[in-house]
């Protein structure tokens, strides 16, 4: 009798992290955020799977959020799929994309299309605002993280915009 | 049940998020907030229970001195004869007047047993809603989730907007009219006090204001059930008086006991909440013209009665946002 009321006090002690907090820790947005937050995170997480050659959004669809690669591949396409198509990139396991929506209620640049069977994870822009509205510490983290990817990516532009200028 | 349950965790649900945002914790947030609006409800209904008591006892013991009978009686006759002077009415036997209240006591009786049963049936719901309110407000966002997985892919992101902005109406919808019974309380409660300064003599005027916001929540039939009390009041607080018994409205028209000014008064709050508060918050709340709103309610009256109304505003509210997001789908069907 005693033996189970410690096993049950102490269930969680040697517990692993869950699949979904082990992804998410990797990704920038979630970086610095304790287990505690990165459970939290992964509660408010959509786990969806897709077929090969499926869409999970098209351009110019209205965005409401991004997508974790948990499992498979994506590519990101501009252009028509019938004919004049440009990949922009091919991403795989622990790989995310349509973080922008988080920030901007606008319409999709590019396509996502599953290359392969898919399980993603979804985090969407209402999530991040109940959860700004419920745990304004955790929401302010993840907004700044968010801020520092979108900077990184300007900054990245701005960097292949000067080194395309100087070439011609 | 379930559909009050739902309604409940709506309203409460901002105020605890923001609670939890605060303490840190769901649970201790959900209980704060369950056990404050118990303790609410108790403290009113307690005081409104130990007023009406007090009211009760005044009144009885008013009938013991005055001689409750002949006042009656008198009054009977005395109105009968006013109200001549002014409307074609039937003969009205006003000499068994006593007699007749008499049955209708002991019918009272008779109904309280049939009421014990009612009442028991009333609480037993309460405390069902009370549970699932509780429940739902503990795990709102979790079982939200839940659903949310069953739509397919391709509508996925549009199906959550959706929700999201349906959500959004609905919970800004039951705050504004939440609002607008908070401001018909409190211009009743006004009005009632400056009736008071002409003489009244009301008492409760608090509770009175308090259950007139409530049953504005209930179009049409609402503002009649808030009337009552206080026409009530004023008949018990002043029977037996002279003054209030030939007081005229305007020193024009005969208005014993204040009945007519009561009336005027709360049709004057009833006016300024129709035509100005409820249009302005509700409307406003959720998206739609104020003679939409009109319109609405009188379909709603119209089709399920005094429930329809209730039920009008919100159900437009949802079906504008349906409709908006259908025409945008049907736009962009080639994006899906």
């Amino acid at each position: 009798m005693k033996n189970a009321y410690w096993t049950n006090l102490f269930k969680n002690w040697g517990k692993t992290e869950s699949e979904t907090v082990t992804i998410i820790k990797k990704i920038p947005i979630f970086t610095e955020l304790n287990k505690k937050e990165l459970n939290e995170v992964s509660k408010l997480l959509h786990d969806r799977t897709y077929k090969p050659e499926e869409y999970v959004f098209k351009r110019h669809a209205p965005g409401e959020g991004m997508f974790i690669i948990q499992s498979g591949a994506v590519k990101i396409i501009v252009g028509e799929t019938s004919g004049n198509s440009q990949v922009l990139a091919e991403l795989s396991n622990g790989d995310f994309f349509g973080e922008m929506a988080l920030l901007e209620d606008e319409v999709r640049s590019a396509a996502a299309i599953a290359t392969d069977h898919s399980r993603l994870l979804g985090f969407f822009r209402s999530d991040l605002q109940i959860l700004i509205e419920r745990k304004p510490a955790l929401g302010n983290k993840i907004l700044q993280n968010l801020s520092k990817v979108v900077c990184t990516r300007l900054r990245k532009t701005n960097e292949l915009l000067i080194q395309e200028q100087s070439d011609k | 049940m379930l559909i009050f349950a739902f309604l409940f965790s709506t309203i409460l649900l901002p105020l605890v998020d923001h609670l939890e945002s605060q303490i840190k914790s769901r649970a201790l947030s959900v209980l704060i907030v369950t056990i404050s609006l118990i303790s609410a409800i108790i403290i009113f209904l307690k005081s409104f229970a130990s007023g009406m008591l007090r009211q009760a006892r005044e009144f009885s013991s008013q009938i013991e001195t005055k001689g409750y009978a002949e006042n009656l009686n008198s009054l009977a006759v005395r109105l009968e004869l006013a109200l001549k002077k002014h409307v074609n009415i039937p003969d009205i036997d006003s000499s068994n007047i006593v007699s007749k209240i008499n049955d209708m006591v002991g019918d009272i009786i008779q109904n309280l047993v049939s009421l014990a049963g009612t009442i028991g049936g009333f609480i037993f719901t309460a405390i069902m809603v009370l549970i699932f309110t509780i429940i739902l407000l503990a795990n709102y966002h979790e079982f939200k989730k839940s659903l949310v997985q069953f739509i397919p892919n391709k509508y996925f992101e549009m199906g959550l907007r959706l929700i999201f902005n349906v959500e959004h109406q609905v919970s800004n919808y039951l705050q504004g009219q939440l609002l607008a019974a908070s401001s018909v309380a409190i211009m009743s409660i006004i009005g009632l006090y400056i009736l008071n300064a002409t003489g009244a003599n009301l008492t409760l005027v608090v509770f009175i204001g308090i259950i007139a916001g409530l049953a504005n929540l209930i179009p049409l039939v609402g503002p009649f059930a808030g009337m009552l009390p206080a026409i009530l009041v004023a008949v018990m607080n002043n029977i037996g008086s002279e003054a209030a018994l030939s007081h005229q409205l305007f020193s024009t028209v005969p208005s014993p006991f204040y009945i007519l000014d009561i009336i005027l008064m709360f049709l004057i709050v009833q006016q300024i909440d129709n035509n100005l508060v409820t249009p302005i918050l509700v409307g406003e709340s959720v998206g739609i013209h104020p003679l939409v709103v009109m319109i609405a309610l009188l379909i709603g009256g119209t089709l399920i009665g005094p429930l329809g109304m209730l039920l009008a505003v919100p159900a437009t509210g949802i079906l504008k946002v349906v409709g908006r997001e259908i025409m945008f789908l049907t736009r962009n069907a080639h994006l899906l």
